[in-house]
């Protein structure tokens, strides 16, 4: 007798009388739950250890609240001002109210956000409030008495550019622009006009660095790809033990070859290549940041095209070249696109490390080694304007996001491989 | 059993242990001056063992989000002036009860005996130090520098200029150079057209500036011949010629004075065992003491009575005096740094200066 299936009428059954469908929907449900708690300890380490400390401090590239909480009944008087004319009494009064009911520290506090806006401020606001219990009305006169810069416009027309709770100030100031008293947008200063210079400096820097980096580790990659196991075991150690050696100590080795009574410019002088007044100059300067950057990254680039190329099968190059292409032609036209995801994720991660790098410029840089990095970290410990750094900050993670994305549509992010 | 076993590793290993340790910590920038500090301060100190040092790179960065996020780690900070001032007006620091600070020998109150007045409650007396411009000898043959606009003529003095990346006391000094009396030098600051013939006396040693921000690096680019003159902080140059035998030559005409500070954060973790630091940090004897190790001077004016009844005072059996950066023979041409001026246009100026460096 043929053992034919029953038709069966009616859903699929599970042995336990349960719909199939129900029973999959379930089994698969888990399967998801318990991926989804693996996946919740890294997540959850990224949220709160990473995205929201950062997140916090990139509002503050927009933040201007705490002024407008320390100083509420200045601003309202502010915008009763025509700001032509002479400033009224009752905009000394407001200040007056002001400065009386504020905490020491919020006034403090205050007083360094207006030096950012308006040089000055800091102390005028300083001594002022030192001697506010023993104002008495008229209190225009009464400021005036206590410091004449309280008559000047200047200082009364700069609270212009603080009066918004959120205000765009920060990030104009990072790429030299800044707000007049009326909030329009001018160029900066033309004494102080920094940063556009130190962006195109650290983005030429990167690519430069980038270039150098793909130009000398692709031959290096393909021969430690290449070789037999034991010479190529021997070079990988070549490549990796300055990656073990402190970032500080190769700096300071490099300093001792490349300075003016370096290593290198004794040798040439001694061989008599160059004579004693015309020695290069490869230190403290663009040349020397380039070249100390290439030689600290260099392991970046390395290691990505290293693994890619170890794992093409070298038939293709023979198949190639049996089919009646040269050598030189087999290498571009077969060998070296399939290496194209290992440089790609060579130059994104040497590109994305140097454009952040700013201690080994400031060390060999000299005055060319100020790099917006340096700018950020002199504005997080030293003027203390985080509103600032926060802004350069957002700016650099939005133009690694771009050009992420750029290289994505070029490339293809899934065309990255590490090995 | 093995799970069990496992899930408690777990969970030790995830258990924090903040067990606060009973040591003060310090916060100070390392290398010979910090080396001073300890054996100045921490050694004779009644129980050297509770007090433990940390080195940082200056800055109010960390000790603000230290204060902000209610997570204070440090105690003691060694502030530069101008960030003493800053800090303490913005309640970073504590405000201290100055009655329990030591008075002199002679009975004098601290605050009396301070050199300088004590700017706010929060700061407690360290030392003066400055930017001094040095050479080494032999660089130059025939006339030497002695002046401060020597450093700034690269015609008559040749060689690069090692100056550091910061405008402090670099304005100060290119003005005296061009001219302005010492006591003039903040009234011409604080126009633009000061600040401008500043820049513009700055410019001729442009091409030749070789720059540097850590404290040791000029001794390094002088002795290396890669610049023939530089700034430098003087207990640093001091240290090589007392200590090394270095053969420098400090150049104290157009010397800019600084302060440095002492303060405690707000929140301490160890409060009160700071604060009884603080005081025997301070003392005639302690402020004398550190004067051993290297030359920076004292701010009270009877630890200098006790430093000159006791030369050769310096550790080596040699003299000191003559390396202390506020004696009084070099006052008259020392430009003492007005840190308030600092305070509310450093950060304009040093925009500034960053731009002229970049050009």
């Amino acid at each position: 007798m043929s053992a034919t299936p029953e038709t069966i009428d009616g859903p699929l059954l599970t042995a336990d009388g349960v719909p199939l469908k129900a029973s999959l929907q379930k089994s698969l449900r888990r399967a998801k739950l318990r991926a989804a708690l693996l996946v919740a300890p890294p997540l959850l380490f990224l949220i709160f250890l990473f995205i929201i400390p950062i997140g916090s401090m990139l509002t503050r590239s927009v933040d201007d609240t705490q002024i407008n909480k320390v100083l509420p009944r200045t601003f309202e008087a502010f915008d009763a001002w025509d700001k032509k004319s002479d400033p009224p009494e009752a905009l000394y009064e407001a200040m007056y109210l002001d400065l009386k009911n504020a905490e020491k520290i919020e006034i403090g506090q205050a007083s360094t956000r207006m030096n950012y806006a308006e040089p000055g401020w800091r102390s005028l606001v300083k001594v002022t409030a030192r001697r506010i219990k023993k104002i008495e009305p008229p209190y225009k006169e009464a400021f005036i008495k206590i410091d004449d810069r309280w008559a000047e416009l200047t200082y009364w027309r700069s609270l212009g550019i603080m009066k918004d709770p959120i205000t765009f100030g920060y990030y104009l100031n990072a790429v030299d622009l800044d707000y007049d008293f009326d909030k329009n947008i001018i160029q900066q200063d033309e004494n102080r006009r920094v940063y556009n210079l130190l962006w195109w400096r650290t983005i030429l820097v990167s690519v430069i660095v980038t270039l150098a980096c793909l130009i000398l580790a692709y031959p290096v990659s393909y021969l430690l790809a290449t070789l037999p196991m034991r010479y190529s075991n021997l070079l990988m150690i070549c490549v990796l033990m300055p990656f073990w050696t402190s970032l500080l100590v190769r700096i300071v080795a490099w300093m001792i070859m490349l300075q003016q009574n370096g290593v290198v410019n004794d040798t040439l002088v001694a061989v008599g290549i160059l004579g004693d007044n015309n020695r290069l100059e490869m230190m403290y300067n663009f040349n020397g940041t380039v070249i100390v950057m290439t030689q600290i990254l260099l392991p970046f680039m390395i290691l990505p095209i290293f693994s890619v190329m170890k794992t093409i099968p070298p038939s293709y190059m023979k198949a190639a070249q049996n089919l009646g292409a040269t050598p030189t032609l087999a290498f571009i036209r077969v060998y070296m696109p399939q290496t194209v995801p290992g440089v790609g994720a060579g130059c994104i991660l040497v590109f994305i490390v140097a454009i952040g790098y700013y201690i080994t410029p400031e060390l060999v840089g000299g005055k060319d080694g100020r790099l917006i990095g340096n700018m950020v970290a002199y504005h997080m410990q030293r003027s203390l304007n985080w509103g600032l750094a926060a802004a350069m900050g957002t700016i650099l993670l939005f133009m690694i996001l771009l050009l992420y994305w750029i290289y994505d549509k070029i490339v293809g992010i899934d065309n990255m491989k590490m090995g | 059993m093995k799970t069990f076993l496992k899930y408690t590793l777990l969970a030790s290993v995830v258990a924090v242990t903040t067990a606060a340790q009973a040591e003060v910590n310090i916060v100070s920038w390392g290398g010979a001056y910090t080396a001073s500090q300890q054996k100045a301060y921490q050694d004779t100190y009644k129980d050297p063992g509770s007090i433990n040092f940390i080195n940082y790179n200056g800055g109010l960065g960390e000790v603000r989000t230290q204060v902000e996020s209610g997570n204070v780690t440090w105690d003691i900070v060694d502030v530069l002036p101008h960030e003493g001032r800053v800090g303490c007006d913005e309640g970073l620091f504590e405000e201290l009860d100055r009655s329990v600070f030591k008075p002199a020998p002679d009975g004098t109150s601290m605050e009396d005996d301070m050199m300088i007045k004590l700017p706010n409650d929060c700061v407690v007396p360290q030392i003066f130090w400055s930017y001094v411009p040095f050479y080494q000898e032999g660089t130059f043959k025939g006339e030497q520098p002695t002046t401060i606009a020597d450093f700034f003529n690269v015609k008559k003095f040749p060689g690069k200029r090692g100056i550091h990346t910061w405008p402090n006391a670099l304005i100060e000094m290119a003005l005296a150079a061009d001219g302005v009396a010492i006591k003039d030098i903040y009234k011409v600051m604080s126009t633009d057209e000061g600040i401008d013939r500043a820049f513009k006396m700055l410019d001729k040693i442009k091409n030749d500036a070789v720059f540097w921000s850590a404290g040791s690096k000029p001794l390094e680019l002088v002795q290396s011949g890669e610049v023939s003159m530089a700034l430098a902080y003087n207990g640093r140059v001091g240290a090589a010629m007392l200590s090394e035998g270095a053969k420098f030559v400090p150049v104290w005409d157009g010397q800019v004075l600084e302060e440095e500070w002492l303060v405690l954060m707000k929140g301490a973790p160890h409060r009160k065992e700071a604060i009884d630091f603080l005081v025997h940090a301070s003392t005639t004897e302690s402020q004398a003491l550190q004067a051993k190790y290297i030359n920076y001077g004292p701010m009270r004016a009877s630890a200098f009575d006790v430093m000159k009844k006791g030369e050769p005072w310096f550790h080596n059996g040699k003299n000191i005096m003559e390396h202390m950066p506020n004696r009084p023979e070099v006052m008259a041409r020392t430009i003492v740094a007005n840190p308030e001026w600092w305070a509310d246009y450093g950060d304009s100026v040093a925009e500034r200066y960053t731009a002229w460096m970049g050009q």
